[in-house]
């Protein structure tokens, strides 16, 4: 591939993983449209559409297995069209089939390994789709009424052929645009991109030939546009930035240009006769590489830590005794000003849940196949958008959920029937944001609930005695709720996945709701963003820490005469201090930290949390302040620790340590644990 | 062909590494401890914007800990996408080694080094123990959880 194929590979791999998701969503619609024996002619010129920009963009980047395979999916959809928009049930597959190989070789692409070639079998079943069909329309006489010169016409398949004719047809010109791509056409912000995206809005693009050969600036590139449009040469030549570019007619001399030919066309194009559907996209929405959106964070992370720098100098200057009243009122707008700045940052990063969640039909679809359950999937996420860096690692979470909900918890149609349930099990998935800083997300489905009994019984503990017990019980590494591993749940790969992602890498929560025969509801609260948190600043044995605000219940005084202690337990241990009518166990958070406070007792303020739903108090020397911190997650083996979220700058070069004091405390609480297990029936 | 090799002392051995190993050299200061880590992970530090772990050699080594002088160094070095520090008592010398000085390390040297000894050379008077950064780094993860 020459050095300008290179440049547009990444707006090509973002705009064909787009095209994808959307054909295997309109597929999937076509196949139950089909097995209702319905037609839906929109939903067959939408997929025509999407793979035929797929063939036309990959057709740009050379890739001649992925044109081969869109081209007879293409084709099949032709005749899908002429049939009144009826994908016949058995098409199906192949099409799977050949999105599948699609996808493939996107990927493969994606990661510069070779493209395969097209799988000859794939190519000859999907080649004879087509076979119920009626032959190609319009194909004698092409040649007749196109000219191109012999290097070009081959680039050509016979419907982009076909396409040129009918857009000629319907009395638009059709023309040969030449650009030839060079750096100082670059450094006017002119790409071969920007030039598909000018020339979009004022012409259909046909196809896009990449030519080899010498060129007016001394390149060797350049890209051939076959367009159909109404607009003036002056007016396309000057989107693309004047000469070098030519535009030329292809349309054979002898035959005047405005002429209709529709007689010469047995059959009007599905594509082309629904101008909604031919129309050039002209949407506001902008594309762009989360590693630039990254790297505007990265900058206000460093804007953040200078802040927090700065602010630490005004305060020594105030404590020193000077006039800082108007400084200290710049600071405060300042903050504010990036908070603003930040909030519209991470916006940029949001994506829909739904958007991340768009494949998840396809998955239902691969299991009901091969689990032979019937299953049907709710989606219920309206709106709610999600930071694109939380919803990539979320998303393994979920697809395992709803694997294990269709491969365990849904009964076979036999079962269901015999429990007297509808044979169809369903899938729910759901989501609202809990607070302005947290997403609640939640996978039910209608199955048999789990066997705490059998799962207690398979890991040789007793049984749980809460669902609480029971989802740690089920996280545990390699318990898997069925003896015989399944082929798509696999064996070990089990709720310990779920559970790591979720409270380990986010920092989220994830709790389990079940009922015996009624079904059971996994609900995973995570942060809508990881990268910066607000948090408390706080002194523990001489060393600086971090927690994050939304961790935080409760930040409560501790006042040491009035503690209780347990008598069995040693001086530093737990105790219990009282907080609203509760008994909250107290833990001296040196004591998980290891380090020595030269104290008596706990600290004077402690910060309340939630661990496994219960408060418990963590108790510190000081608090130092609130305020805004960039987290960094540690990446190294050697320090990756549970409790530990990642590393800070407060400003001194030093990293400081945000902790995740629930699993601090889980982790490291070790006698404590048994301590405020009987806090659960206390409770009011 | 002799490459370079920055040399560095451990409670008075002399050892080398690489230079292509080593990302940059830092002095010490402190590290931040991290709760739950092994014991030979003195802690955090901050590296050209990033946060890195720090290994005391002489933890690693099971030697007894001194206190840092200003002549501790911390011997940053990158082990593919891994960048992991190692604290040293001091690394002041970088020094040429041609593969013929370099000799297997004596069985005995080898077993009691736990492998963290790749070879020995003879440059002089002096010997330099050619150390194996990946081994001495450790891939051990953090204990707890």
């Amino acid at each position: 591939m020459s050095v300008d194929l290179a440049d547009f590979l990444p707006a090509y791999l973002t705009e064909v993983e787009e095209l994808l998701s959307a054909a295997n969503a309109q597929l999937l619609a076509l196949e139950t449209a089909a097995r209702q024996r319905s037609a839906s002619p929109r939903t067959v010129r939408e997929l025509f559409r999407a793979l035929h920009t797929i063939k036309g963009l990959s057709a740009m980047v050379d890739v001649e297995p992925i044109v081969s395979i869109a081209h007879w999916m293409e084709t099949a959809l032709r005749h899908a069209d002429q049939a009144g928009g009826r994908l016949p049930e058995a098409s199906v597959e192949p099409m799977m089939e050949g999105l599948r190989a699609i996808e493939q070789r996107v990927r493969q692409l994606a990661t510069g390994a070779h493209v395969s070639e097209a799988p000859r079998e794939l190519l000859e079943r999907l080649e004879a789709l087509e076979g119920t069909g009626r032959g190609h329309p319009g194909q004698q006489g092409t040649s007749a009424m196109l000219q191109l010169e012999p290097a070009l016409a081959t680039k050509l398949s016979a419907s982009d052929q076909e396409q040129l004719l009918a857009g000629i047809a319907s009395g638009r010109r059709a023309l040969r645009m030449d650009y030839v791509p060079s750096a100082e056409r670059a450094a006017q912000g002119l790409t071969i991109n920007t030039v598909r995206e000018r020339v979009g809005h004022l012409a259909e693009i046909v196809k896009v030939v990449p030519m080899a050969g010498a060129t007016p600036g001394g390149g060797n590139l350049t890209f051939a546009l076959l367009l159909l449009t109404g607009a003036e040469d002056s007016v396309l030549l000057e989107a693309v930035g004047g000469p070098p570019a030519t535009v030329q007619s292809i349309v054979e001399p002898s035959l005047p240009e405005t002429t209709p030919i529709s007689d010469l066309l047995a059959e009007p194009l599905a594509p082309n006769e629904e101008g909604a559907v031919v129309e050039p996209r002209r949407s506001n929405v902008l594309r762009v590489e989360v590693t630039r959106l990254d790297d505007a964070l990265e900058r206000l992370a460093a804007l953040v830590v200078s802040r927090s720098k700065l602010a630490r100098a005004v305060k020594e200057l105030t404590d020193a005794g000077v006039q800082t009243r108007e400084l200290v009122q710049v600071l405060h707008e300042n903050a504010r000003q990036l908070r603003d700045l930040r909030a519209s940052i991470l916006h940029l990063r949001m994506v829909r849940v739904r958007d991340v969640l768009d494949r998840l039909p396809l998955l239902i679809r691969g299991l009901r196949r091969s689990t032979g359950k019937l299953v049907r999937l709710e989606l219920d996420v309206g709106e709610a958008e999600l930071d694109k860096a939380v919803a990539d690692r979320l998303l393994p979470a979920i697809v395992h959920l709803v694997r294990n909900a269709v491969d365990h918890a849904l009964e076979s149609p036999q079962e269901r029937r015999a429990a007297g349930k509808p044979e169809e099990g369903v899938v729910r998935l759901a989501c609202h944001a809990r607070s302005s800083a947290r997403l609640e997300l939640t996978v039910s489905d209608d199955g048999r609930g789990v066997d705490a009994a059998a799962a207690a019984a398979r890991a040789g503990v007793p049984v749980p005695a809460s669902s609480t017990e029971l989802l740690e019980l089920l996280c545990r590494p390699g318990l898997s709720t069925r003896v015989s591993a399944s082929a798509t749940s696999g064996r070990g790969m089990g709720m310990d996945i779920v559970k790591r992602i979720t409270v380990d890498q986010l920092g989220g929560e994830l709790s389990l709701d079940t009922k015996p025969g009624q079904g059971t509801t996994f609900s995973l609260g995570v942060p809508l963003t990881i990268t910066i948190v607000d948090a408390f600043v706080f002194e523990c044995a001489a060393l600086r820490y971090a927690v994050a605000v939304s961790a935080v219940e409760e930040i409560i005084e501790v006042d040491a005469a009035s503690l209780v202690r347990p008598p069995s337990l040693a001086n530093g241990g737990v105790a219990l201090v009282e907080r609203r009518g509760q008994a909250v166990p107290l833990v001296p958070l040196e004591r998980l930290l290891q380090r020595e406070s030269g104290r008596e007792g706990p600290g004077p303020k402690a910060f309340v949390v939630r661990q496994r739903g219960t408060p418990v108090a963590f108790a510190v020397d000081k608090l130092l302040g609130q305020q805004e911190i960039v987290l960094r997650t540690l990446e190294d083996p050697l320090v990756q620790v549970p409790g530990v979220a990642g590393a800070t700058d407060l400003g001194d070069g030093q990293p400081t340590l945000v902790l995740d004091l629930p699993s601090l405390g889980a982790a490291r609480g070790g006698a404590s644990r048994m301590e405020y297990v009987p806090q659960k029936g206390g409770v009011a | 062909m002799s490459t370079l090799h920055v040399v560095f002392k451990v409670a008075g051995a002399e050892y080398a590494i690489p230079a292509s190993e080593v990302m940059q050299m830092e002095s010490f200061t402190s590290a931040t401890p991290v709760p739950g880590a092994p014991t030979h992970v003195a802690g955090l530090m901050q590296v050209r914007g990033r946060v890195v772990p720090v290994v005391d050699a002489r933890a690693r080594f099971g030697l007894p800990p001194v206190d840092r002088t200003l002549d501790s160094r911390v011997v940053v070095g990158q082990l593919g996408s891994r960048t992991v520090g190692l604290l040293v008592d001091s690394a002041r010398e970088v020094m040429k080694l041609a593969p013929e000085q370099l000799q297997p390390p004596p069985p005995m040297v080898a077993e009691q080094a736990q492998g963290f000894v790749k070879a020995v050379a003879q440059v002089g008077p002096r010997l330099v123990m050619l150390i194996d950064f990946s081994r001495v780094i450790g891939e051990e993860k953090a204990h707890g959880g």
